[in-house]
């Protein structure tokens, strides 16, 4: 069973509760996907019969209060996106999106119409969702948009495309970010909404077991009560941006740990000249990195919860974590990938396909030098990206 | 109808193992802890049992020992137990089998269960004796490593898991206990909102010394490793040779060639 690295005894200051909710998505992970993740990784496609029972667990909006949510605090909600990643970046983005950037939108800014008819299915896996802001020409710059929606009669005419959107193909909701009359609206765009189609990215090279896609809106007609009425301006989008970063935040360190615990046991495994690799001090020297680098990650994201649940928590705060827990990530992930010689490049072992995946997660919400300028702003009062 | 299921929390089986400073037992550093596989089956036939029986009936989970083990507790609240008690007793494994079946055996007298779950054995003493014991103490019927388990009428019916493969299948009446072995069932996860859930029951803490009146009967005398096997041997050379040399070493270390 994967133990993780608990080099400060965290666990122990960590309630009964949180480990009982880690060690529940540790053994679904371990029991239910490591199995099954090689092959969907070559096919390029979800577990998608892990769903229903991924919604049994409570994974979905498990952070979340009312509409029967599991209402977990932060740490436990941490935790599980950690487990969830440890498996692999793509499990953890599904419950990322549908969690965070789909029920968390409706639950924040749905009307209530809006929040009884979507969370329960969302919850039960019955429907599946998925948030369309980045498009082709705006990533980093999503103000920029130029998808459209027009008033028109009882609803709106919506039109544009968006880009890179994570389970595009499998939604039966889209919360799409639009502009009416030059504000920034989210809207929630059905399947089978006449001039609303996906189409699946191919040839990833990274996020492989997960289904991302293009969304096309031509005169998407959207009906009056699929609007939601307190998502306005481009930072209700952020704020679901945010909750999304603080997973992140916490899943990168799973990932991490994967590696590290692969880095270590094939290091002592190995010989070479006589002696197990991890004999050496270059070895030692890199395995000490990694398990401080992921020490300091884990205590970051420990305050960062802390900060959550106090609501004190800044979104520069979950730049920060964001930012240094993907980078911290990626290095354990490409340097276990070295350790491994040539085994390193084999999808008998995790570290390249957590290191290829990690390449996404530095992409997505918010690149790594974006999240840089963001905490710059905050330190120095001055935005490197006014226009 | 009152039911009593027995969890231990055990060290996960892969982990490293050192003798602790005592010489009695291992050490505690670095070991992450679980529930006790057989108490897990336990647990979900309990579980089921009471699902059965609505509310006619109530499922108490108890375990021995340190603070750590509050959370295999509320893992089994969170499957469907209703409430739990926790012996507190920072140092189990200094009593033996005898003394724990004991404790546990005065608590449940004081509440008069009607059927009693265990595990068949724990993953790291695998003694074996806490299930049988108890129901000895309580003058419970009682029948080990169930594979299949009903209840209807007021009776148990029990598949038991024999020798070779073979499989016999016992009744018993109430009060009585069982114990449980792999294959009897597939343990529920205790899904997040459960585990929100259990946070509002009862968990009951008892301090050991308030149950134990028996003193040690067996006592460990030292806890070490195996000493390591030699290292296979590689004979080179040319055949006859060789036939001889590996005829030598069969007849000299093995009965193989001895008449
Ligand atoms: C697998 C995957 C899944 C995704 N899922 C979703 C999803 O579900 N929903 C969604 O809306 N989006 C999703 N995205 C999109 C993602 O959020 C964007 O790719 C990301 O925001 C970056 O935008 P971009 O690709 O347009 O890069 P660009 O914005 O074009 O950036 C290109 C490069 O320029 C750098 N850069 C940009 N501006 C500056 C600057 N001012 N100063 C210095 N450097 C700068 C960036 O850091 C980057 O390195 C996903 C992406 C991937 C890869």
């Amino acid at each position: 069973m994967f133990k993780g690295l608990d080099y400060y005894d965290i666990d122990k200051d960590l309630n009964p509760q949180s480990r009982l909710v880690r060690d529940t998505v540790r053994d679904f992970v371990e029991r239910e996907f490591i199995p099954k993740v090689r092959e969907h990784y070559r096919a390029g496609s979800f577990p998608t019969e892990l769903i229903p029972l991924m919604a049994e667990l409570g994974l979905f909006g498990a952070n979340l209060t009312g509409y029967e949510l599991p209402g977990l605090d932060e740490t436990s909600y941490g935790l599980m996106m950690q487990e969830l990643e440890r498996g692999d970046s793509g499990l953890r983005s599904f419950v990322s999106v549908q969690g965070a950037l789909v029920m968390y939108p409706i639950h924040r800014f749905g009307s209530e119409a809006q929040k009884k008819r979507w969370l329960p299915p969302l919850a039960h896996g019955k429907a599946i969702g998925c948030f369309g802001l980045t498009e082709p020409d705006f990533g980093s710059d999503p103000g920029g948009m130029i998808t459209k929606a027009v008033a028109d009669g009882d609803g709106y005419v919506v039109s544009g495309v968006k880009m890179w959107i994570t389970n595009g193909s499998l939604a039966d909701v889209a919360v799409v970010w639009a502009k009416l009359d030059g504000v920034v609206r989210g809207f929630l765009v059905e399947r089978g909404t006449p001039g609303f189609s996906a189409n699946e990215v191919t040839g990833k090279m990274s996020l492989r077991a997960s289904i991302t896609s293009e969304l096309v809106l031509t005169d998407a007609r959207v009906p009056k009560e699929n609007l939601l009425p307190d998502a306005v301006g481009l930072k209700a989008a952020l704020a679901c941006l945010n909750q999304a970063r603080y997973g992140i935040a916490w899943g990168a360190i799973g990932a991490a740990m994967a590696c590290f615990e692969e880095a270590l046991n094939y290091t002592l495994e190995r010989k070479t000249f006589g002696r197990a690799v991890a004999g050496y001090q270059l070895t030692q020297e890199k395995l000490v990195d990694m398990a401080t680098r992921i020490t300091t990650g884990q205590l970051l994201a420990l305050q960062l919860a802390r900060l959550k649940e106090e609501g004190r928590l800044r979104p520069a705060q979950v730049s920060m974590a964001k930012r240094n827990n993907v980078a911290m990530a990626l290095e354990v992930a490409r340097t276990t990938r070295a350790m491994l010689g040539a085994n390193g490049i084999s999808d008998e072992y995790q570290s390249m396909r957590h290191m290829c995946n990690l390449e996404s997660v530095s992409t997505y919400e918010g690149t790594h030098d974006i999240h840089t300028l963001i905490i710059g702003k905050d330190l120095t009062g001055i935005d490197a990206l006014d226009r | 109808m009152k039911l009593l299921v027995c969890v231990k929390q055990v060290p996960d089986l892969e982990s490293r193992f050192k003798p602790d400073p005592s010489g009695q037992w291992y050490s505690e550093t670095d070991l992450a802890f679980r529930i006790n596989e057989y108490d897990d089956y336990a647990v979900e036939q309990a579980v089921r049992l009471r699902e059965q029986l609505g509310d006619a009936a109530e499922l108490t989970v108890l375990s021995v020992g340190p603070d750590r083990v509050v959370e295999v507790l509320k893992k089994a609240l969170a499957m469907g137990c209703d409430r739990a008690v926790h012996v507190q007793d920072p140092a189990p494994h200094l009593k033996d089998p005898w003394q724990i079946a004991s404790i546990i055996a005065a608590y449940a007298r004081s509440q008069q269960y009607d059927l009693i779950f265990t595990g068949f054995q724990s993953q790291d003493r695998g003694s074996a004796q806490i299930g049988p014991t108890i129901a000895e103490l309580l003058g419970y019927a009682c029948t080990t490593t169930l594979v299949g388990f009903s209840f209807a009428d007021g009776v148990v019916t029990a598949t038991r898991e024999l020798e070779g493969g073979l499989k016999g299948v016992v009744k018993m009446k109430l009060p009585a206990l069982v114990t449980c072995q792999l294959g009897l069932n597939v343990p529920r996860y205790p899904t997040l909102p459960n585990i929100m859930k259990a946070k509002k029951k009862e968990l009951e803490t008892v301090p050991v010394a308030n149950l134990l009146q028996e003193e040690t009967r067996i006592a460990t005398e030292s806890f070490y490793a195996p000493e390591k096997k030699g290292g296979g041997m590689v004979l080179e050379g040319d055949v006859t040779e060789l036939v001889n040399r590996v005829y030598a070493i069969l007849k000299e270390k093995t009965p193989a060639l001895r008449q």
